[in-house]
């Protein structure tokens, strides 16, 4: 007889071999997110797939209160590495949920998190070149995501000031 | 024959020399080394304790065994020079807009007349990163903090964009961010909702760069008018000069004992 304790660890596996088979199939079939530079992760893969926000958030705390900047728990690190230039040459953004590294994850799990609002989603030189193009354009590089909301809030402010 | 083991034998004589010229060469190095090694452990002692408490590792934390601060020379800053705010938009990645009231800055550069005697003076002023912040007081959430090498700092992940701190500062040296920003650094995170100001380059002081963009940029265009240094170490050139010449705090009669100095005000 299997009693209900059986059961129970057998459903355990059998959900946890789904999960393995899903996230397997996730990362082999059909990605378009270009490889990571390096050859390792810092930690375990699989223990990163489900941990690195405890890890990021440990060493946000540490950094912005402490000043410690080591280099193996921290966010620029993990965009040094896992954001790369497509064949193209061209850097992801987090808007693109395909190509982008986070942003292809977060988007399957369906989690909506706001690190990259202020942090830069691509390594320095990507978004210093973005610089250079924007301001050989004339452009404002702050200025280039500025929605139509914002502009309108602007003229609504300037007609009422009149 | 003969001549091919005379070759021979001068090829050896000629490699034995090198060998002898290298070993010379290397024995030289050592000793030079040693020299150095010496050196540098019997000459000011001091001098070596304090730049290796500056270059800390980075898996330390800071200590308030320094107390990082800036010495403004008035008189060698000059009117028509904003080097030290291009520099600190550059190295922070503010983009300021033409026309616009609300863009952060982290550093201006103010002009003021005596009205008595006409004498103008110019001088950047930013964060004066005091030792009793009046933004740390008043801050709800605690992200309004001072870092305990002195730099005051807004924590962003705890920032609510109350704008208490930009009150309270008497040196209108917060701004805050209204819209959504594009192209941050990733050394200066920063964007929409929260409150920001200069961070005395944290990121470069914690590399052990020992100096900002501004007082780099000042100095590359030849002022020198902004020094960058320990307050707490009597031999840096900051302690050093604030000892000589003497230095003034903006609103000193506030007591909030700024890290931030003027030299000629």
């Amino acid at each position: 007889m299997i009693g209900v304790k059986n059961i129970n660890i057998l459903r355990r596996v059998f959900v946890g071999l789904i999960i393995v088979a899903i996230s397997t199939v996730v990362i082999a079939d059909g990605s378009k997110v270009p490889p990571p530079k390096g050859e390792q992760c810092v930690e375990d893969p699989v223990w990163m797939r489900t941990n690195h926000f405890e890890t990021v958030l440990h060493q946000r705390d540490e950094t912005v209160l402490r000043g410690i900047r080591t280099e193996k728990h921290s966010l620029k690190n993990c965009i040094d590495c896992h954001i790369t230039p497509n064949k193209d040459g061209e850097y992801a953004r987090y808007s693109n949920s395909e190509e982008h590294f986070c942003a292809s994850c977060h988007s399957y799990a369906a989690v909506s998190i706001d690190c990259f609002q202020c942090h830069a989603d691509r390594p320095e030189s990507a978004v210093r070149e973005a610089i250079k193009q924007h301001t050989a354009n004339g452009i404002n590089p702050h200025a280039d995501m500025k929605s139509s909301a914002n502009e309108l809030i602007l003229k609504s402010s300037l007609l009422s000031a009149q | 024959m003969n001549n091919v083991v005379n070759k021979a034998y001068k090829l050896l004589r000629k490699s034995e020399q090198v060998t002898d010229e290298q070993k010379t060469d290397q024995s030289k190095r050592s000793f030079i080394g040693g020299l150095v090694g010496a050196s540098g452990l019997a000459v000011a002692p001091g001098v070596m304790l304090y730049q290796i408490a500056s270059a800390k590792p980075a898996d330390q934390a800071v200590t308030n065994k320094v107390r990082w601060g800036m010495l403004v020379n008035v008189n060698q800053c000059t009117e028509d020079c904003d080097a030290c705010v291009t520099a600190c938009n550059d190295e922070h990645g503010l983009w300021p807009e033409e026309g616009s009231s609300t863009d952060s800055q982290w550093i201006r550069k103010l002009t003021v007349k005596d009205p008595s005697t006409q004498n103008t003076k110019s001088f950047p002023v930013m964060c004066q990163h005091c030792e009793h912040p009046p933004c740390v007081d008043v801050c709800p959430t605690g992200a309004s903090f001072k870092r305990e090498d002195g730099i005051v700092l807004v924590n962003m992940h705890t920032c609510i964009g109350c704008r208490y701190c930009m009150m309270a500062c008497p040196y209108k040296a917060r701004s805050f961010v209204h819209e959504v920003l594009e192209d941050q650094l990733p050394s200066t995170p920063r964007g929409k909702g929260c409150v920001d100001s200069c961070n005395m380059c944290v990121h470069k002081v914690d590399a052990g760069d020992n100096t900002t963009a501004c007082a780099q940029a000042c100095e590359k265009d030849g002022h020198q008018a902004i020094v960058f240094g320990d307050l707490n170490d009597p031999q840096s050139e900051i302690s050093k000069r604030l000892k000589d010449f003497g230095g003034t705090q903006i609103r000193a009669d506030l007591g909030l004992n700024t890290g931030v100095r003027y030299q000629g005000l």
